[in-house]
């Protein structure tokens, strides 16, 4: 897998980007002018609908990971085309200016779950200091998000998709400031209307991804398609588990060919029994797959895809497969908490993340890909032709989602993966 | 600087017990003992033993549907929960780490103790220094040394296979062993001061006796110094012995799937779980192992001093 | 006799010592390692040391985490030494009992203290982790380090010295101001010192109390031990070392570690 990490290809995409956003901002002044002028109310919905035009239609057959953008994104453009063409830039006629931003923003977020230079982008565009922290699973995410009900002191984090009801519901996040994410508009038409959060009232659809499990050939020269290999005797005490309680328990439940979110008490069971089973086999259940990979702590390791992606930076030679049993897919979304002291500039934070070219670099680096329609266009084109990583439409029929526990059914799973652990 | 006034405070202290000088306080002249202490009891009582006293009271709660606490009907649910056999291994990996990382830490700490008082000289405090600078520290970088050295590719393996004492990578990260040994080296310098202070405090006269009595150095170190130093080994096992017991970093950054220990679990109950009554509950039977094991301790701390 | 012993003992010494210090010297080493990831060695340099001062969040950290210590050393030397005082002046009703008080958090797990004032401060005031909320959380655990060491020198004190003060015509404010307080100075110093030292390197009791506002060096250094490591904590632990290195040999030099003063190296003891 190449990968574009060598100094002169970045300054080259900084250098662009900076251009950009030189660009969007004299024709964003330009537009308050327009605006006063009730012109740019006007015109909004004719842009929008151009900008929509502009983007590639997203195959029909499949929701999530559409063969169609990797179709489109195999004509590569030249890097200059793309960013005058990008249709973030003509979205952005729809913005309404938002008020002078604050001068901080925190961020709650996996590590290494943004592009490289994201942060530093983002910081020079607007003038504000980011705080990015970081949490090593989703369970203290969601802890830390709703210990005071309003998001624990954060302005934006990126929580599961399923979480978004619950988070709705709860009042732990607040609904967007739309007028002002006009590259809102980038996403793919699939996730303009998720069902979990109608019109995106108050999330935006960040990466989507499968669970497999990544394997070193030089340690262990396989080919390997079964979750089967993660209870291999052969690699005792050199196999990882996510630290993950239903990702773990998806895994058996793959395995023993039981319905994956089971809330039956028997099921659970049998899936815990499983896993009693692999645990004196395993390693560590690791925060840090990639670390242990690339070091060779692990041989091999259950595994998000785009932490496969990073893995290779360092050991080209990893291997990933979503097995043929059948996988999770999930995708997140950023948000804003309803406690957010930064609300303004935790909205500059999501409109600059859509941006085509930031959400690209994002992917890039991270190797998870996302719904932005613009943003195919400057994405990796090994990343979209990686069957793993965008699943063909029968590949796509065998994933399922994880659905978001609550207070019974969550003690169902912690009380037994509590056991599991100590 | 040859006799360090820490023998007293560091039995005295470690036993609850008080070295006054003698005749007790003249109380008539000075300033008032109440208008000393209080602040710091009352400090101390808000937030030290209330907060002690929440954790006994949510252990007997229980956690609703919606994740708060119930205390309306107080009951063991909890106690009995965490007394299941699912969680003895956590409890057994505690106790066992605590244990092999008391004995290691004695076993290293007394003879080099014994070397800096015997023959330590005028460079004594020098070398308690040197012996102090890791524990001064901080413990994660210390512990995150031993993650760069035991790694499968790291510098203890590399040496390994660059000798040829071995052909693959040993597991060294993430076993039992690189939990005792972070652990072991993380409190070692806890074991190694109150020892050197009760051998230093060892008159010497005592042991050249003996020896003029006792056929060898052997019987004199067995039947001498090691009873009158008791006290200092005692202090040492306490102070190697509660850190270890409660300790979940070290097995969370040196160890593996099989190394969880009790305080790890409440750990993870209170950071990204619900249940607190729960966590409180095992946090509670921590505590109750720990204060015992200090109390046995203890006593037997004032039972040797008074043979002694 | 003797000197075979000697021998045998000094040598065991010498492999003590170089366990201890083997672990620093391989931290310092790889400080200057070129490779990111930080596994094996790839070549030197010093880039780590110029881009840790770039690093913001460490900065802030660092901050952050003397902002706490300072309070802590502050407040905890001031309880803990009229604590210290006031048990080795006098015995009153309750003596016995405070003393159990001032044991307690030193025999008290770590992680059982943090959780307790966690669930002190959600359940009883509905705080979720602050600066103040670990403030208080360090003085608390500090204080019985200090009183221990205040008492320590304070019970060695004649105290004819204050009443020759007292007949020499000083109020009893006078005599405790002008005579006591300067001969307990150095236990003081050594307790705050002490104090310093607990909080800067509080891992486990902050993080169960902190906030948004309050990531502390050790919090910051924790995360960054989960997630693959770069050799800018090993240069930052470098420093630290280097620090505490520089001002315990010239405390050394200065003679400071004499009488009650020898708790700052001899820490544990004061349990």
């Amino acid at each position: 897998m190449t990968h574009e990490h060598d100094g002169s290809s970045i300054d080259l995409e900084r250098r662009l980007v900076q251009v950009m956003a030189e660009n969007r901002l004299t024709r964003r002044q330009l537009l308050e002018r327009m605006g006063a002028l009730g012109i740019a109310a006007a015109l909004a919905p004719i842009v929008a609908a151009c900008a929509q035009a502009g983007l590639t239609s997203p195959s029909p057959s499949s929701s999530a990971a559409g063969s169609g953008p990797t179709s489109s994104a195999t004509a590569v453009p030249s890097a200059s085309a793309a960013a005058s063409a990008s249709p973030s830039a003509a979205a952005s006629v729809a913005a309404a200016s938002p008020p002078t931003p604050e001068k901080d923003l925190i961020v709650y977020n996996w590590d290494s779950y943004i592009g490289e230079n994201t942060i530093a982008q983002f910081e020079d565009k607007y003038g504000i200091k980011v705080k990015y922290v970081r949490f090593t699973d989703a369970v203290t995410q969601m802890a830390s998000l709703r210990k005071d009900g309003k998001g624990g002191g954060y302005d934006v984090s990126y929580p599961a998709s399923t979480e978004i009801p619950g988070l709705v519901r709860d009042g732990v996040i607040q609904p967007l400031h739309r007028e002002w994410i006009p590259n809102i508009a980038n996403l793919g038409a699939d996730w303009q209307n998720p069902s979990y959060d109608p019109n995106n009232q108050n999330s935006v659809p960040n990466y989507w991804w499968t669970t497999g499990f990544t394997w070193d050939p030089a340690k262990i020269p396989a080919d390997l398609t079964s979750w089967d290999a993660l209870w291999d005797p052969a690699y005792s005490g050199k196999i990882g588990m996510l630290d993950d309680v239903q990702e773990c328990f998806a895994a058996a439940s793959f395995k023993l060919g039981l319905p994956i979110n089971s809330t039956d008490d028997a099921e659970l069971d049998q899936a815990l029994a499983l896993l009693e089973q692999q645990k004196p086999l395993l390693r560590k259940y690791t925060d840090d797959d990639i670390g242990d990979m690339t070091s060779g702590q692990l041989w091999i390791s259950h595994a998000w895809s785009g932490d496969w992606v990073q893995m290779t930076y360092d050991n080209p030679a990893i291997k990933y497969v979503i097995p043929s049993e059948g996988a999770i897919r999930g995708s997140d979304t950023m948000v804003i908490t309803s406690g957010a002291q930064h609300p303004i500039a935790a909205n500059l934070w999501i409109d600059f993340n859509l941006d085509a070219r930031i959400s690209a670099a994002n992917s890039n680096w991270t190797g998870y890909l996302g719904p932005n329609a613009a943003a195919m266009e400057t994405i990796n084109p090994a990343l979209l032709a990686d069957p793993n990583l965008n699943p063909s439409a029968e590949m796509y029929a065998k994933l399922t989602e994880l659905i978001q526990l609550e207070g019974a059914n969550l003690d169902k799973y912690t009380q037994r993966w509590n056991a599991l652990r100590a | 600087m040859a006799d360090l006034p820490l023998g007293e405070r560091t039995v005295a202290a470690g036993a609850a017990t008080d070295a006054r000088p003698p005749g007790g306080p003249r109380r008539r002249s000075r300033l008032g003992g109440a208008f000393f202490v209080l602040p710091g009891i009352v400090w101390l009582g808000a937030f030290f033993l209330v907060p002690l006293a929440a954790i006994l009271i949510v252990s007997l709660g229980t956690n609703d549907a919606t994740g708060h606490i119930d205390l309306s009907v107080l009951n063991l649910r909890n106690y009995v929960q965490a007394i299941r056999p699912e969680y003895v291994p956590a409890f057994a990996n505690s106790l066992r780490y605590a244990a092999l990382t008391t004995v290691l830490s004695i076993l290293i700490g007394y003879p080099i103790a014994y070397w800096i008082s015997r023959y330590g000289g005028r460079r004594k405090v020098l070398l308690l220094i040197l012996v102090m600078l890791p524990f001064w520290t901080s413990y994660l970088i210390r512990t995150y040394a031993w993650m760069i050295i035991l790694r499968d590719n790291g510098v203890l393996n590399s040496m390994l296979q660059a000798v040829g004492l071995t052909s693959e990578p040993i597991a060294l990260l993430n076993t039992d062993f690189s939990v005792v040994l972070g652990m072991t080296y993380g409190f070692l310098p806890f074991a190694i001061l109150p020892l050197y202070v009760s051998i230093d405090r060892l008159d010497e006269n005592l042991v050249q006796a003996a020896r003029d009595l006792y056929a060898s150095g052997r019987s004199a170190f067995l039947h001498v110094t090691l009873p009158l130093t008791m006290p200092g080994i005692i202090a040492a096992a306490l102070l190697t012995f509660i850190p270890a017991i409660g300790d979940y970093v070290t097995p969370d950054l040196l160890g593996g799937a099989q190394t969880t220990t009790i305080a790890k679990v409440v750990q993870v109950i209170f950071t990204s779980g619900r249940d607190w009554p729960y966590g409180s509950a095992l946090g509670f039977l921590l505590m109750v192992v720990t204060l015992g094991g200090t109390l046995l301790a203890l006593r037997s701390l004032r039972r040797e001093t008074f043979a002694a | 006799m003797r000197t075979g012993r000697n021998r045998w003992l000094t040598g065991f010494a010498a492999l003590t010592y170089a366990f201890l210090f083997a672990p620093i010297v391989i931290l310092i080493i790889f400080s200057f390692n070129v490779s990111r990831r930080n596994f094996v060695w790839l070549g030197f340099t010093t880039d780590w040391y110029p881009k840790l001062f770039a690093n913001q969040d460490l900065i802030d950290a660092l901050g952050i985490t003397l902002q706490v210590a300072v309070i802590a050393v502050i407040g905890s030397t001031i309880l803990g030494s009229l604590l210290g005082l006031g048990l080795a002046r006098l015995h009153f009703r309750g003596s016995g009992a405070t003393e159990t008080l001032l044991l307690l958090p030193m025999v008290t797990p770590e992680i059982i203290m943090g959780i307790s004032l966690l669930i002190f401060f959600s359940q009883l005031f509905a705080q979720n982790g602050s600066l103040a909320q670990i403030s208080i959380a360090h003085i608390t655990f500090c204080i019985s380090y200090v009183a221990v060491t205040v008492r320590a020198r304070a019970v060695n004190l004649d105290p004819r010295l204050e009443e020759a003060a007292r007949d020499l015509g000083a109020s009893a404010t006078g005599a405790f101001w002008h005579v006591t307080l300067p001969l307990i100075a150095p236990a003081v110093a050594a307790g705050a010192m002490l104090a310093f030292a607990l909080s800067f390197d509080d891992l486990v009791i902050t993080s169960f109390n902190a906030g948004v506002d309050s990531t502390t060096l050790p919090i910051f250094i924790y995360s960054s031990l989960k997630f693959g490591v770069t050799p800018q904590i090993n240069a930052i632990s470098t420093i630290i070392v280097a620090v505490v290195a520089v001002v315990l040999l010239i405390a050394w030099r200065l003679g400071a570690f004499g009488g009650a003063d020898t708790t700052v190296v001899a820490e544990p003891d004061a349990v």
